[in-house]
């Protein structure tokens, strides 16, 4: 107790009253992610800079306390939870757009930002940063870093490690480096951006950003599939991007997520449909309607009933509606939803559907498969209840079954929502001992007393 | 306390803590600490439920900093009913620990209408005491800081009115041939402070045939006290109203004030136990419409003359989110003849009221207000029409704190003076 007024004390000096919490109250509010377990930390503290985020860790290594940074928390595999207490450290704070320089295309931006300010803001300055994870309107572009975020638009565009180009980083020690660079991420020797991008704050703390930005597109097209047949929604997606028109997004709905949002939604969806298609795709006016028609004539060929193209963009946002929606919609089946993660090439998405179908079949779930499937990303969401003891067991068997079945056919465990606490236990499946052993021993070189954010990713108690 | 956490169950499981309250709590934005968010909130809550934390005052203060403005509760993807389990929470809070005592002295003031009629009045013939005539005309502000009372010296407050709403008025306003037969709940602001709307909602119902009778029981709708967690003098004042309204066969209650509407047609649900009151609540319930939703059903239009002005619209709390009321009041100003009407960027977003939450937290609540009065100019609108007294007088305050040309009107007013219906003129 004494040892933490001392830390308290010190971490007050260092950033000042207002901004360390050390009342259980608070505490508790920064005891969780958007994952279901809570680590209480002891003290949480605001720094406003790097070089606080600096003192801070420093301070963090004179008490021995183990670090915690998070950003919006709202992470999906418990990146930003302090599982072994301690400090806390929240850098929404450093929310500064420091420069967004339209002749380089690079954005300069803290830590804090809310990915949408920046996206609206490189918006405003005519260009375009195509991450788009579903938390957008609330999450970091530091946390979309440390978890190394996705998004629909990833099947064309990529994710966010595609756009990262420079860090500027704390170490465990309290230093400070600088990684990769703000013209095109060459950098002598190694590429240790990427080695940091998806870290989750377990090598470092990632306090500013170099972003690559692109050119935005003059226009783009919606177009909604309706399926008779699951396996042929999957058929299409694999056939469709062999065939050589890439979507911008490429979005699936089984028949359970269609009734789902239609119950909630009544806007007119397919309900007797096994499976939609939601497919977008952009570009220049004359690419957009040509790839348009030939998206049609995919789906048709592999088997859709039905194929509308949006002829107004109050029908594109009516469609985007419903895949918004689905979240919402789901809520009112089940109380908790769990969505998991697990991705697969694109040309083993028909195994995969048919396998996750299996698996809900086996443990009697309910499961519900949406997700971004043009990048082989089907996020199954089981739909359950927290306080249902024997049905939790039930949904924990389901999952290691869900991540077994993916690296099987060639997939990882993480498309877009990171390793965390929640899938650590199952890392070692997909990188192999030595692979998992090489993981351990950068880890220590980088964080020899394990103070940065233990229990994730390497860190596991097996 | 134990059916309380058996209601409060339901709705914590709900919660998935994705943080998209996080995106539109107006307190958060302004203090950047997720004790203020929703899922925070439902955090200690939950902590509470499960023995892990105290009903602390420290708790209390936190559940305090809250504008109640529901929009947390309206954009959780997962529906959970923040509002109510809040306010449950605060109801909870005071029963362990109690209120402050200004707010128990006051509360207990609403119960006796009588008593509270008279000091009102008589706080209009005294207040130049206490209070001067702010520059600029827009009100009063306080002659030495009332802290207790939750007065900034900077604050600026609307004068008292000389004579209550209910006062100027008798109890029936008879029409010829009337079509329609309506009670009137003028609430304590539209009585005390803005008589001159409480005079333009009468007016606007009788020039569409509507008598409208203002029933003498009727007192506070209850908002202060129950959203401070006072539910027994919310029940009693509940009971009071729901006497007053129920007999006389009226075909609606009109009400113009967005809290004392949401109070009145929802919120009573929340803090009234089942039985018989409850059940005649109910039934009352179907006739509460706010002026703007029984106006657009009327025939009004004949009336509009030409008012060329510029007008934007702010959505109260109560009304857009309490009372699902939007649509009306914009198809209302959009009919006035030479009317332009600007819609301002996030007119739904809380002014930063939030009834005694800016009497405590007054700097913040001026910050919250702050982009308010930002996007109101933004518009280049010469009039901002809102339908709630309590925006009203928040929004004014900021208008004289930072200077603006902007006025200030009940979207009642505005109509009737596209009515050509004389009024006083009242900023």
């Amino acid at each position: 107790m004494k040892q933490n007024t001392a830390l308290v004390a010190a971490l007050r000096q260092a950033v000042g009253d207002n901004f360390v919490l050390d009342r259980l109250e608070d505490r508790i509010c920064y005891s969780f992610d958007a994952t279901f377990k809570d680590g209480l930390p002891d003290v949480v503290v605001k720094p406003a800079s790097s070089a606080e985020v600096a003192a801070v860790v420093k301070i963090a290594n004179d008490y021995g306390v183990p670090v915690t940074p998070r950003g919006a928390a709202t992470g999906l595999s418990g990146g930003a939870v302090p599982l072994q207490g301690g400090i806390s450290l929240v850098l929404t704070r450093l929310n500064q757009i420091i420069r967004i320089d339209a002749a380089n295309r690079v954005a300069v931006v803290e830590t804090g930002v809310v990915t949408e300010n920046l996206v609206n803001a490189v918006n405003r300055a005519g260009l375009f940063y195509p991450p788009d994870p579903a938390s957008a309107k609330t999450s970091t572009i530091g946390g979309n870093i440390a978890e190394c975020a996705g998004g629909p638009r990833g099947v064309k565009y990529g994710i966010t490690r595609d756009y990262v180009l420079g860090l500027e980083v704390v170490l465990p020690n309290g230093e400070i480096i600088h990684t990769g660079n703000g013209v095109d991420s060459e950098m002598a020797g190694p590429d240790w951006t990427m080695l940091l991008v998806g870290s989750e704050g377990t090598l470092g703390i990632v306090t500013k950003i170099w972003l690559r930005l692109v050119e935005k597109p003059a226009a783009k097209q919606t177009l909604l599939s309706i399926f008779s047949s699951i396996d042929d929604a999957a058929t299409t997606v694999s056939k469709l991007m062999a065939s050589g028109t890439i979507p911008t997004t490429l979005e699936i709905m089984d028949n359970l997520t269609i009734r789902a949002v239609e119950e909630y939604l009544h806007i007119g969806l397919p309900v007797t449909a096994e499976a939609i298609l939601l497919i977008e795709v952009d570009g220049s006016a004359a690419a957009v309607a040509k790839q348009s028609l030939h998206v049609a004539e995919v789906c048709r060929q592999c088997g859709a009933g039905d194929v509308k193209i949006a002829a107004t963009p109050e029908e594109m946002e009516q469609l985007w509606k419903a895949r918004r929606a689905i979240s919402p919609a789901c809520g009112k089946i089940n109380p908790t939803k769990i969505s998991e993660d697990a991705t697969v090439p694109r040309s083993q998405i028909p195994a995969m559907v048919r396998k996750v179908k299996e698996i809900a079949d086996k443990h009697r779930l309910k499961m519900v498969i949406f997700g971004h499937a043009g990048d082989g990303n089907l996020h199954p969401n089981i739909l359950t209840n927290k306080h249902d003891t024997a049905e939790m067991e039930r949904v924990d068997a389901a999952v290691a079954e869900l991540f077994r079945a993916a690296l099987e056919l060639g997939g990882t465990l993480s498309g877009e929502h990171g390793i965390g606490y929640m899938k650590a236990p199952f890392l070692k499946w997909e990188t192999g001992e030595t692979g998992f052993d090489a993981g351990k021993k950068v880890k220590a070189a980088v964080d020899p007393d394990g103070l940065m954010n233990p229990g994730k990713l390497f860190d596991v108690q097996q | 306390m134990e059916s309380s956490k058996e209601a409060w169950q339901q709705q914590l499981v709900k919660c998935i803590r994705c943080g998209t309250c996080r995106s539109v709590c107006p307190v958060f934005q302004a203090v950047d600490n997720e004790n203020t968010t929703a899922r925070g909130k439902v955090k200690m809550i939950e902590a509470v439920s499960e023995g892990k934390l105290e009903l602390t005052p420290e708790l209390q203060e936190r559940m305090g900093k809250c504008l109640l403005c529901k929009a947390c509760a309206t954009g959780c993807p997962s529906g959970v009913k923040t509002d109510e389990l809040f306010l449950s929470a605060r109801q909870a809070l005071v029963e362990k620990n109690g209120l402050p005592l200004l707010k128990k002295l006051a509360f207990t003031g609403l119960t006796y209408r009588k008593l509270f009629d008279t000091g009102l009045r008589l706080g209009a013939v005294f207040q130049d005491i206490m209070f001067k005539d702010a520059p600029g005309g827009r009100g009063k502000q306080a002659r030495f800081p009332l802290p207790g009372a939750g007065l900034n010296a900077r604050r600026i407050i609307p004068p008292l009115a000389p004579t209550p709403l209910r006062r100027q008025l008798p109890a029936i306003n008879p029409v010829e041939k009337p079509q329609a037969r309506v009670a009137f709940f003028a609430g304590c602001m539209l009585n005390y402070i803005y008589p001159q709307a409480g005079r333009a909602i009468v007016d606007l119902l009788r020039i569409n045939g509507v008598e409208v009778v203002i029933p003498p029981g009727q007192c506070c709708c209850g908002t202060p006290a129950f959203t401070s967690g006072d539910y027994e003098t919310g029940r009693y004042l509940a009971a009071k109203n729901i006497e007053a309204l129920e007999p006389g066969g009226y075909d609606a209650v009109i009400t113009g004030c967005a809290s004392c509407g949401a109070a009145l047609k929802h919120e009573y649900g929340q803090i009234l136990e089942d039985g018989l009151l409850k059940d005649r609540w109910r039934k009352l319930t179907e006739k509460v419409f706010d002026i703007s939703q029984f106006l657009v059903k009327l025939d009004y239009r004949r009336h509009l003359r030409s008012l060329p002005l510029k007008v934007t619209y702010h959505d109260p709390c109560h009304l857009v989110r309490g009372m699902n009321v939007a649509k009306e009041p914009r198809e209302l100003l959009k009919a006035v003849p030479g009317l332009e009407f600007l819609e301002m960027k996030d007119a739904n977003r809380c002014c930063g009221a939030g009834g005694t939450f800016s009497m405590v937290y007054y700097d913040l609540s001026r910050q919250i207000n702050d982009q308010k009065l930002d996007n109101a100019a933004a518009t280049g609108a010469a009039v901002l029409a809102t339908g709630c007294s309590a925006c009203r007088m928040h929004i004014n305050d900021g208008l004289q704190q930072r200077g603006g040309s902007l006025q200030v009107m009940h979207t009642a007013e505005l109509l009737a003076q596209a009515c050509g219906i004389p009024q006083e003129v009242v900023k």
